[in-house]
């Protein structure tokens, strides 16, 4: 049966993250830091999350000079809701073990 | 502790050049993810952590293309791929249609017949007559897909411009001894000529990417490129013919003949690949 969209572990563990504080904005590299998923992962979800809609993304001026301008990203309103839903939906117990590998937003 | 350092920063070049090159397989207008995600490689405490960051852009790099290619309009893509496929089937077969008549009327003209082996009254006996026709055939049929843009069609008679060259200068050296050696000669060079033209198409062209018109036929990483699938090419081809018979590899001839078809393929297809890209930047051609 096929899984649906935006329920597997990985995706789910980016949503709680970015659910601890929906209106700040996240830089992708914290993101994979925190959820401890590989590049390679991460921004293919994030890039799903933000063609849906789900996802706001913005260019932020970097912290240091001669550093590029960084990708940063926070949920919708749309997004929080239904990442909301979706996290409650998601079976209890991998629920449990997933948030608790996720430590507290930055 | 010297060497420690020096890995990570040969770690760092090469998660560096990773990205480079990763940004070139994205079009200009797609971008936008892969610089996210390049931005953040700055972040990275030593250039192994930014060299494994890096190569978490080759996944993105194949989900920003497959999105691309999903997001293209239906119509547009059904056209794309209906014209240059039937220009493609034409430039096969309609040369199919000219190049067997005209190797049936060579035959009644030499009257010959086209018995393959050593057998008297046989094409084998008129070699550059049958030889020119097929080495001509083959490459007008691929200057004549070229010109329809039909690349495939062209890569199509790559291999058999190269096959049948090369083939002929190999008969001319040693001759039909025996059809077993003849016969194994000739598939591993019709082997390593379609793995040269298809591995150098591969390396020349990957979808969405702008590399066709960058570096020159003759830079130094296209030239890489074409002998990387030049001896690729050869040492398949090279296994196959050890493994029909040992004996044949004893005889040079068979080795320059199968390594000349791998390296001749290989830059054959650069060539076309080349042609169709001057084609393609002036918006004139559907890629296939």
């Amino acid at each position: 049966m096929p899984r649906l969209p935006n329920t597997s572990p990985q995706t789910l563990s980016v949503l709680a993250l970015l659910l601890e504080s929906p209106r700040s904005w996240h830089y992708g590299y914290a993101l994979s830091q925190v959820t401890g998923l590989k590049s390679g992962t991460l921004y293919p979800i994030l890039l799903r999350l933000a063609d849906q809609g789900w996802l706001e993304t913005r260019w932020a001026e970097p912290e240091q000079p001669g550093r590029p301008p960084r990708h940063t990203y926070r949920l919708t309103g749309e997004g929080a809701k239904t990442a909301r839903t979706k996290l409650a939906e998601a079976a209890p117990l991998r629920m449990t073990r997933r948030l608790a590998s996720v430590p507290g937003s930055r | 502790m010297q060497m420690h350092g020096f890995l990570g920063r040969l770690a760092d070049v090469l998660a560096r050049q990773l990205l480079s090159w990763l940004h070139r397989r994205v079009e200009p207008g797609s971008r936008e993810w892969l610089d996210a995600l390049t931005a953040e490689s700055e972040c990275a405490d030593d250039g192994w952590q930014r060299l494994r960051w890096a190569l978490g852009g080759v996944p993105l790099v194949w989900t920003i293309n497959q999105r691309r290619q999903m997001n293209e309009p239906t119509r547009g893509t059904m056209r794309a791929l209906i014209v240059p496929g039937v220009a493609n089937i034409a430039a096969i077969a309609g040369w199919y249609a000219v190049i067997i008549p005209a190797t049936y009327v060579a035959t009644h003209f030499l009257r010959c017949h086209l018995l393959f082996g050593n057998q008297p009254g046989g094409c084998q006996e008129h070699p550059f007559v049958f030889g020119a026709i097929a080495i001509c055939g083959a490459v007008l049929g691929m200057i004549i897909a070229l010109a329809l843009r039909a690349r495939f069609a062209a890569y199509w008679w790559a291999v058999f411009a190269v096959f049948n060259t090369v083939g002929s200068v190999w008969y001319l050296r040693s001759g039909i001894v025996d059809l077993p050696r003849y016969g194994a000669t000739q598939s591993a060079m019709l082997m390593a000529a379609t793995c040269g033209v298809v591995l150098a198409a591969i390396m020349r062209e990957t979808p969405g990417t702008e590399t066709d018109h960058g570096p020159s036929f003759l830079s130094r990483h296209r030239i890489t490129a074409y002998l990387i699938a030049g001896t690729i090419s050869f040492a398949m081809a090279d296994s196959l013919i050890r493994m029909r018979d040992r004996h044949l590899v004893a005889d040079n001839v068979n080795h320059y003949a199968v390594l000349g078809s791998a390296m001749f393929a290989a830059i054959l297809a650069g060539l076309i690949g080349r042609h169709g890209s001057r084609l393609s930047a002036k918006g004139t051609i559907v890629r296939l």
